[in-house]
């Protein structure tokens, strides 16, 4: 037998765990590769204003995220094939076609990526593992946790009501990845962009997660925004970006 | 109205006015007034009653120092007059008086109660009865109370919130010290953050004509790129972290370099009637004028230790008070204030000070003279008497931060003597008071707290050198002072040492003599300085007292130690936002659709039942029920070793498991205790997929990974707990409901009992097992969390037409009980080996692999238990609690419990589990069980009371 029963399918409809939230948000749902993803809260403007102005947050639960394990010169030689000699260093995330890498120790990492791309994924970890010839380990967590971007001016404060992970640019540069504990409970915050934040947590603790987030946001001026919003934003994300 | 003309550098708004309520009076006030200032303005002298004798207090301090002002504002009990900010609408009523301010009738302890009331009373009189003393109790707080919190909820509701604030150089204190710190700091490229309890920063600057200066040195820090918050005290120091209370708001702040520029607190002067509304320190009366244009008094008499009085005495001049007298206590002050006075024909007496106020509520005379009365005293007329006995350092936060202090003879304080690394401290707690001084130190500080964080160059260390060497050469303290004696006077009135707790002088004579006699014994027993103003008025003045009572020197009397919070702060800041992290599976939302009862199941939050348990229950065994147990803990274990792992962790053998099967398993400790159970299922050769108990989940993780880092084995474990949703679909008709939800063949022949597949269900790809929890036929379907409602969906709607039902965890527990399927931590305890609960069967001592638990477990197989796991059935129809006691067949005492009861509507009898004696554990015997006071005959069971053969659950 396979872990493939870990993998969602595109034949079942595949939900966020924070779905009922952003549809007491109002939110506008799609179907895009097999998830039910917020895409707009049809305003467009108080969208927009929440990015470039106060804070914004998004529900990118539907990202592919796999575990990778293996000894620490195996891991470093499987990241490295896969990125094109990419190194992972603890603190430090890196990205490359797409994908960011996210070491949490020297033996274990996730990465992270596009539904669309996980199988490619996927398959270069399997070959460069093969070639690195000690044991690996790939296994597809996307449903373990959920994941929220957080962007706009005031990210930083927003995180400050949630978590003391130290998010100063010094400390947590583009790429700057930190595990810790968010609002009381376990996760992990990459730094994507100047302004945009990515954050990981316990799957089961999505609507709690919404809570804490949208309440601190509102507070803040800011408010959920639809996947769509992210887009005008995706360009600042930059390649090969790293802590290192 | 005493509103004076404007006032250069006035907090005040004179255009904007703002009403507010003071015990249901209408109040004028302006736009920057406290609510003590407003009060003031309009003539109220008495703000509040003390704690324990009810006195009369008015406006001591003006700065948040001193607990003479509390006042309950909009429901909130314990603000600070003197320093809240009015708000148009706003509700202040006084606290601690009945009826009224004015009148109050608890009075009474003042006038007749003191000989009755000594420190400690309460100790020794409401002891006795002791049945009466929650009816003390209330009296006592009613009567002793500081306010009174609203009962309801709603009037409570305050939204608060934390925020962390991480920064290189935290520099707590707002005057020109910390404003020099904090740009220097900053402008070596620090990032800083400075806390300051006042609404502007600028610190004495402000109140004593330096505002310009203030509001410059305050824009010099900014532009340096410091963030500075306004009233916004520092609540302690720990380890490095700063809680920093704003508003509605604490700041956690942790930053790498702590700038202590604290200042000094200005101490009252001890002397017969101090505590009479009118008597005011010279900075409180210095702020009312200068801030709020408010006139303290028309006649003042000022008695002091040190120029801080005679420049007070020279403002209330200037604001047209009439300054009768100043008693200065020193013999020689000679400074340009002194002069100042004479030369506008104030009197000056040397060597004299305040032996008694007088008056009746209120300040209407002063009795000066030379310390402890030479005979010259003089009786004079005032309705202000202004006092100053010094400032002492205010180390509160220094000392919590590891900071030690050391008596200073000349000054008459406690000073700082050393301080810890990352520490710093500048200005007037320093004992650099004078403004030059205290804005270089401030600057020396901040720079070296820069430097030592890699920052400046060599230009700017010289100069902190540079500035250092300044520091320690030039004349940078206050000028000369006079150490006040611990009690000028002795007449008869009550002479107050802490005005919190009403703790008198002769207190603490009184503690001294019942033996309290070291301050920290002290402190205790009369509760001195701990009352709001913590110590801020009381420490030095009660070290006085005690050293004079026990003949020791102050530096052998010591200080009481520092603790948090430095400032009274509302439990709600500490609190935070009111949000529990709770786990909710996928399929959460559905229950609640359907009417679940939701409880907590450690940090789950599951469905206790959908509104009929009894009936839930009888569905899985007439048609099919469906449970969600995606909270089950699950874990991947993979690698070529992982079957020696398993056989390592589990008393029982697995690596012999065959893939597509699956066997039950009880982890033990090292002890061979039980600690968690679950089903093993063997995915191929090197993958397995274990299952836990749903509270054991973290645990039990964190324990395979604790081995796994010591064994040197190749194997891989992954948590997928929360990435998996699971559902039991059982019952009768659940092999039907199978079939339209998915191909996978569910014969008895093709998926047998413990057997594990992958197939779809209703398109989500899937791991079945075959396993029986609740003892029907059963499959746990365990699938991506994120399709939990799609696949729910689709197998209600699938089992609609064979009456398939949702059912909770009360029927689940129900029917596992009908099982004698144990729970773990409900059945078992911390001293339960699979031995004593009746499953030595999973005991595999004969398999090679040594595992963990093994030792203690070839022991307890040697030594049978001495209690047994059993069931039992109770004829009587009462089910007894859980934990009740199971009775020795004579004698007392217990000798087991009840763990499970219920009664179960399929069997139509009570059934349960309890430990009974090892000798009771056979079918038949009988045992008791006291219940309530109530005792029960049971007839012990050690086979399932449904199918024991199990020959449903294999079908």
């Amino acid at each position: 037998m396979s872990l493939d029963f870990l993998v969602p399918s595109t034949a079942a409809v595949a939900r966020s765990p924070m779905e009922r939230e952003a549809l007491r948000a109002r939110a506008r749902l799609e179907t895009r590769d097999g998830w039910t993803v917020a895409v707009s809260f049809d305003e467009p403007e108080a969208e927009r204003r929440a990015c470039n102005e106060t804070v914004a947050f998004a529900d990118l639960s539907w990202l592919t995220k796999i575990e990778l394990q293996a000894g620490a010169a195996d891991l470093a030689a499987i990241v490295a094939s896969c990125t094109g000699g990419g190194r992972l260093e603890l603190g430090g995330a890196i990205r490359v076609g797409g994908a960011w890498w996210c070491p949490y120790t020297a033996e274990r990492a996730v990465v992270l990526c596009e539904p669309g791309a996980a199988a490619r994924v996927r398959d270069r970890i399997q070959e460069a593992a093969g070639v690195a010839g000690g044991l690996a380990s790939a296994v597809d967590v996307t449903t373990a946790h959920g994941a929220l971007a957080i962007l706009g001016p005031l990210s930083r404060e927003l995180f400050a009501r949630f978590t003391a992970i130290d998010l100063r640019p010094q400390l947590t540069p583009v790429g700057g990845f930190r595990p810790g504990s968010l609002a009381r409970v376990p996760g992990a915050i990459l730094r994507e962009a100047p302004d945009r934040y990515l954050m990981l947590f316990g799957a089961a603790l999505g609507r709690y997660v919404w809570t804490v987030v949208s309440d601190a946001a509102e507070r803040l001026g800011g408010r959920p925004v639809g996947a769509d919003a992210l887009e005008p934003f995706e360009e600042r994300v930059p390649e090969a970006a790293s802590h290192a | 109205m005493t509103r004076l003309p404007p006032q250069r550098g006035e907090r005040i708004d004179r255009r904007r006015p703002v009403d507010f309520t003071f015990d249901g009076q209408r109040v004028e006030a302006l736009e920057g007034d406290t609510v003590g200032s407003a009060l003031y303005a309009v003539g109220q002298r008495t703000f509040s009653r003390s704690f324990k004798y009810h006195r009369r207090r008015g406006l001591l301090c003006c700065a948040g120092q001193c607990p003479n002002c509390l006042v309950q504002v909009d429901g909130a009990p314990g603000v600070r007059a003197c320093t809240e900010p009015v708000r148009e609408g706003m509700h202040v009523e006084h606290m601690n008086a009945s009826p009224s301010l004015d009148f109050d009738a608890m009075r009474a302890t003042d006038l007749v109660g003191g000989p009755f009331t000594p420190p400690g009373f309460y100790y020794k009189t409401f002891i006795r009865p002791r049945r009466l003393w929650p009816l003390y109790e209330k009296v006592l707080r009613r009567a002793a109370g500081l306010g009174r919190v609203a009962k309801s909820r709603r009037e409570r509701e305050w939204r608060t919130e934390y925020r962390r604030r991480h920064a290189d150089v935290l520099v707590v204190g707002g005057g020109a010290a910390g404003l020099a710190a904090a740009a220097a700091a900053a402008e070596l490229g620090a990032d800083v953050v400075l806390a300051d309890e006042g609404p502007a920063p600028g610190g004495r600057l402000l109140a004593e004509g330096g505002q310009d200066h203030a509001r410059e040195a305050a824009e010099h820090a900014r532009r340096a790129g410091a963030e500075l918050l306004s009233n916004a005290p520092a609540l302690g120091a720990f380890d490095g972290l700063v809680p920093v209370w704003q508003g509605d708001t604490l700041h956690q702040v942790r930053a790498k370099r702590h700038v202590y520029t604290t200042g000094v607190i200005e101490q009252p002067l001890l002397f017969p009637g101090n505590d009479l509304p009118g008597v005011m320190l010279s900075g409180g009366a210095r702020r009312l004028v200068s801030l709020y244009a408010v006139k303290p008094g028309t006649r003042a008499i000022v008695a002091t230790v040190c120029d801080r009085g005679l420049d007070a005495a020279l403002a209330l001049i200037g604001a047209g008070v009439e300054v009768a007298c100043v008693a200065d206590l020193r013999a020689d002050a000679a400074s340009p204030a002194a002069q100042a006075l004479v030369r506008r024909g104030v009197e000056l007496r040397r060597a004299a000070t305040v032996l008694e106020a007088r008056g009746r509520g209120h300040v209407q005379g002063a009795v000066l003279g030379a310390r402890g009365g030479d005979g010259h005293e003089r009786v004079m007329a005032c309705d202000l008497l202004v006092v100053s006995g010094g400032g002492a350092p205010a180390t509160s936060l220094l000392c919590q931060a590891g900071a030690r202090t050391a008596y200073d003879a000349e000054r008459g304080v406690f000073a700082l003597a050393s301080l810890p690394g990352g520490v710093y401290a500048a200005g007037e707690v320093a004992g650099h008071g004078e403004l030059h001084a205290a804005e270089l130190s401030g600057a020396v500080a901040g720079a070296e707290a820069a430097h030592s964080l890699g920052l400046g160059d060599a230009d700017s260390r010289a100069r902190a050198v540079a500035g250092s060497e300044r520091l320690s050469r030039g004349p940078v303290g206050p000028s000369g002072v006079a150490v006040p004696p611990p009690v000028a006077g002795d007449r008869g009135a009550r002479c107050f040492a802490c005005l919190c707790e009403d703790v008198t002088a002769k207190d603490i004579h009184l503690s001294v003599e019942e033996g309290y006699d070291s301050i920290e014994l002290s402190k205790r027993y009369t509760t001195t300085t701990m009352g709001p103003c913590q110590g801020r008025m009381c420490q030095l003045p009660a070290i006085r007292l005690m050293a004079a009572e026990t003949g020791q020197s102050l530096e052998q009397v010591g200080t009481t130690t520092a603790r948090p919070p430095w400032q009274a702060v509302p439990m709600g800041v500490l609190a935070g936002r009111p949000f529990e992290p709770a786990k909710r599976s996928s399929i959460h939302g559905r229950h609640r659709e359907l009417g679940a009862n939701v409880m907590w199941a450690g940090d789950w939050r599951r469905p206790y039942d959908y509104g009929d348990p009894r009936g839930e229950a009888l569905a899985v065994h007439d048609a099919a029920g469906l449970i969600d147990v995606s909270t089950l803990g699950k874990l991947i274990v993979r690698g070529p070793d992982a079957g020696e792992f398993l056989d390592r962790l589990y008393p029982n053998r697995l690596s012999n498991l065959r893939p597509g099967r699956i066997r039950y398993g009880v982890i033990t400790s090292d002890a061979g205790r039980i600690i968690d159970d679950g089903t093993i299922c063997r995915l191929d050769d090197e993958s397995f997929y274990v299952t836990t108990t749903s509270s054991g989940a973290g645990a039990v993780y964190e324990w395979f990974s604790w081995w796994l880092a010591d064994w040197p084995l190749r194997v891989h474990l992954t948590d997928v707990t929360q990435g998996l949703a699971a559902v039991n679909l059982a019952g009768p008709r659940a092999r039907e409901i199978m079939a339209k939800v998915s191909a996978v063949d569910c014969s008895s022949e093709a998926f047998a009992y413990l057997d594990g597949k992958q197939a779809d269900v209703a398109g989500a790809r899937s791991l079945i097992l075959r396993i029986g929890f609740v003892g029907e036929v059963g499959y746990e379907i365990h699938f991506p969390a994120a399709h939990g409602e799609h696949v729910w969906d689709a197998l209600l709607e699938a089992g609609a037409d064979y009456g398939l039902r949702p059912f909770g965890l009360e029927p689940q527990r129900l029917l596992r009980l009908q099982k004698m399927h144990i729970l773990v931590g409900q059945d078992t305890d911390s001293e339960s080996t699979p031995y004593g609960a009746a499953m030595p069967w999973i005991v595999k001592l004969d398999k090679d692999q040594a595992f963990i638990g093994r030792w203690a477990l070839e022991r307890a197989a040697e030594e049978p238990p001495e209690t047994a796991l059993v069931g039992f059935t109770l004829p009587d129809g009462r089910v007894p609690k859980e934990g009740a006691a199971v009775l020795p067949e004579s004698g007392d005492g217990q000798v087991g419990q009840v763990t499970s009861a219920r009664h179960s509507p399929q069997l139509g009898q009570v059934i349960g589990m309890a430990w009974v004696p090892a000798g009771l554990a056979r079918d038949g015997a009988e045992v008791t069980i006291s219940d309530d006071g109530k005792r029960l005959r049971a007839r012990v069971v050690t086979k399932p009371f449904f199918d024991p053969e199990g020959e449903v659950l294999r079908s």
